[in-house]
């Protein structure tokens, strides 16, 4: 069978998934527990709770604040003690939820917490959307974008074609993923079919990097014991940013997303695998979203002290890196997610939150940045932009402050993947520049949006008015 | 032979009276009104396009200058008062005497007081490091210290203390064009008034922290404790968000304040003796 990808650029990093064979284990709760109250993207959640208010697990302790938004529950049992700012990974501020948990665990009612499949899908659209809000489900790929607004396409978009389950991980290192495709197969399958289910039946496709033999193996076994139709397993050829929901898109449709549109564009709805497993635990068990899979690897562990933990929302990192054994002596740089599109963890006293994907330890000689030389225009930026963009043109465009020219060559659409940095001979930070270049370019368009929207609104006003007279 | 030179002279000379013709009648017809004035008040500008009047740059400033009924929207910062006296006299305008301004940083947390707690590898730039994170140090509010204000200086007036890892302004050169407040991702700078042979009085600071956070992270913080407020005989001092500011136009700078302060984070420069407590 002919081996597919995406067709635009893409880089090749070391596979390293050296804990891929560590079976996933509960973590312990610890005695406090602090939850984000920005744990998903659009508007951060608004506290429902007040300080000393006991809580059970999984009731709903913050509800969205604005449409793109998302429920937050308590991931444990116990006393709420404040509700004040606390730092997040990057230092900043956000208000956070502080829990003192009980020793003994007390689910809040209406949730089923038995391990039994059920695989009997409802037959109510509406219920099955307001299940996966009520129980806060996040798109758990990384951009923990709200789920049940992904699954209700705007009206007038293009009704959805392919129901692309992610199961790609193609960042390096994690194995979180694969982990829970091989020990929560059916749960997976199930989810899946729900969602297809509220879509309105497409094809849906699992993807699966060929660099995971085993995963296919025992998602096609589960798919044929389960039976569901209109669902394959598709083997993928390994390349970085297969995952990207764009590229994702290209590689199995064969459709391109055009620039600043989404994939329904093109009829197709991407969400990843722990996803799935969150959607088959909110509609069939009404169980909120608390636990995630994280990672805990890195290029200075031993394979031994490698692990898949299941976490709770709230537990401080410093606290998963204690458990887990502390820091290697020989890690430089701590990372949250993968190398290539995580984010460096400033302060390890923050918290977990649904999206957190793994605790990555890397050391000095791999994380270092290379001395900056000129750019020999050489072109391995652009061949390995998986947007088709030239990363070397935006850098130096930035550097010029031409953002009108910037937007002509679509900074706009970079997905911040990091290709065109790993890429470069020269060690230019083309990242960091385009990355900058992006915002400010965004920040016009959203300014300009804003003007247009404020003028036709005046010119509305003034055409009410006009007929008075 | 010699009627060949007198024809050759005759039609060059038609041809060139014809054409000088056809040149004044085409200036005539596309010819661009100057304001004559645009010239002198242009002569009497710096020169620096350095765009801190908000116009964008000296030849601008002079032709919005002529169209302009009054000078109340122009004020060159880099020519100051005597500058602007000129231009005025040009146009014909009054114009309003303004205190000469200098640029002056709001955060002295030098490397000593205020401990590194990770260490940045990323592009070396603080419009970078501000948007990813809060910083290398535990202060989500002071300075970044890549020197992106430095870049931006166009007068040399800027330059980073490799000792204490924050820019310093070289009053001397400083025309107080604004540049490097426009650079400043954590808007650290000000401008403000150059006060009287130099003499002024501020809060190097901008951390909004409650006391003992930013305490604990800058042993020069502001802690908001108000003292400096007490202190103040001239109403010049406001307290919000546990940080101090005192505002130049009230200030009489007479140092109460910064003898209250028990973090030093009151600045008083140029005073002719050090300050006894």
């Amino acid at each position: 069978m002919k081996r597919i990808t995406f067709s635009i650029g893409g880089v090749h990093p070391q596979d390293a998934k050296f804990a891929k064979d560590r079976p996933i284990e509960d973590l312990p709760l610890p005695k406090t527990l602090f939850v984000s109250m920005a744990q998903h993207l659009g508007a951060p959640a608004k506290p429902v709770v007040a300080v000393g208010d006991h809580v059970l697990t999984g009731q709903v302790i913050a509800e969205p604040g604005g449409f793109i938004s998302a429920f937050v529950h308590s991931p444990a049992t116990g006393t709420v003690k404040s509700i004040a700012p606390r730092a997040d990974l990057a230092g900043r501020p956000v208000p956070h939820i502080e829990i003192e948990v009980d020793a003994e665990e007390q689910w809040a009612p209406g949730i089923d917490t038995t391990p039994d499949l059920i695989t009997a899908i409802p037959e109510d659209r509406q219920m099955m959307l307001d299940r996966i809000k009520a129980c806060g489900v996040v798109g758990l790929g990384g951009a923990t974008f709200p789920t049940h607004v992904k699954l209700n396409p705007a009206p007038g978009s293009p009704a959805a074609e392919a129901l692309l389950i992610n199961g790609s991980e193609c960042e390096p290192f994690l194995t979180s993923d694969y982990r829970l495709m091989l020990e929560s197969p059916r749960e997976i399958i199930v989810g899946a079919a729900i969602m297809q289910k509220i879509l309105g039946g497409p094809r849906c496709y699992i993807c699966i990097e060929d660099n995971k033999p085993e995963a296919i193996r025992v998602m096609r076994a589960t798919l044929a014991e389960l039976g569901y139709g209109n669902m394959v397993v598709q083997p993928l050829m390994k390349k970085y940013p297969q995952g990207g929901e764009k590229q994702l898109t290209q590689a199995v449709m064969r459709r391109e997303v055009g620039s600043g549109a989404l994939p329904i564009s093109v009829g197709a709805v991407v969400q990843n695998v722990t996803t799935a497993f969150a959607v088959y635990e909110a509609v069939q068990k009404n169980k909120p979203l608390l636990t995630n899979i994280l990672t805990i690897t890195g290029d200075c562990l031993p394979v031994e002290a490698q692990h898949n933990y299941r976490f709770r929302i709230g537990m401080p990192f410093s606290y998963i890196v204690s458990y887990a054994g502390g820091i290697p002596e020989k890690a430089a740089k701590i990372v949250s997610g993968g190398p290539m599109m995580g984010r460096a963890i400033a302060n390890l006293e923050a918290s977990t939150v649904k999206g957190s994907s793994a605790i990555l330890y890397l050391s000095e000689s791999t994380t270092a940045r290379w001395t900056e030389t000129a750019c020999i225009r050489c072109g391995r930026c652009s061949e390995a932009c998986p947007m088709g963009l030239e990363p070397f043109l935006l850098n130096r465009l930035y550097k010029a402050g031409l953002t009108d020219e910037l937007e002509k060559n679509a900074v706009q659409d970079c997905i911040e993947c990091g290709c065109c940095l790993y890429s470069c001979p020269a060690g230019i930070p083309l990242l960091d520049n385009v990355r900058q270049a992006k915002l400010q370019v965004m920040g016009i368009m959203r300014a300009r949006a804003a003007a247009a929207k404020a003028a036709a609104e005046a010119a509305a006003a003034k055409a009410a008015e006009t007929p008075k007279q | 032979m010699s009627s060949t030179l007198v024809w050759t002279i005759v039609i060059l000379a038609g041809l060139g009276l014809a054409l000088a013709l056809l040149l004044y009648l085409v200036a005539q017809k596309f010819k661009v009104w100057e304001d004559p004035r645009v010239e002198k008040v242009e002569a009497e500008l710096p020169g620096a396009n350095c765009g801190g009047c908000g116009y964008a740059g000296c030849h601008d400033f002079a032709v919005t200058s002529c169209a302009a009924s009054d000078l109340s929207k122009h004020y060159c910062p880099v020519g100051g008062d005597p500058v602007m006296q000129k231009v005025a006299a040009i146009l014909g305008y009054e114009v309003e005497k303004k205190a000469p301004m200098v640029a002056v940083l709001r955060c002295n947390g030098s490397c000593e007081v205020r401990p590194r707690t990770n260490t940045f590898q990323g592009a070396q730039s603080c419009r970078h490091k501000a948007w990813l994170y809060a910083g290398d140090t535990g202060c989500a509010f002071g300075c970044l210290g890549c020197g992106d204000c430095v870049q931006e200086c166009k007068f040399g007036a800027l330059s980073m203390d490799p000792v204490t890892g924050l820019p310093v302004v070289d009053e001397s050169k400083c025309t107080a064009c604004g540049a490097c407040v426009k650079a400043c991702p954590r808007q650290l700078i000000e401008l403000r008034a150059k006060g009287p042979r130099g003499i002024r009085e501020y809060v190097a600071c901008r951390n909004t922290d409650r006391g003992p956070v930013a305490r604990k992270a800058c042993s020069n913080a502001c802690i908001g404790c108000g003292l400096c407020l007490k202190a103040c005989e001239h109403d010049a001092i406001t307290v919000e968000n546990n940080l101090a500011y005192i505002d130049f136009t009230k200030c009489k700078l007479c140092r109460k304040c910064e003898a209250a302060c028990p973090t030093g984070a009151i600045h008083g420069v140029n005073f002719p003796k050090p300050l006894v407590k």
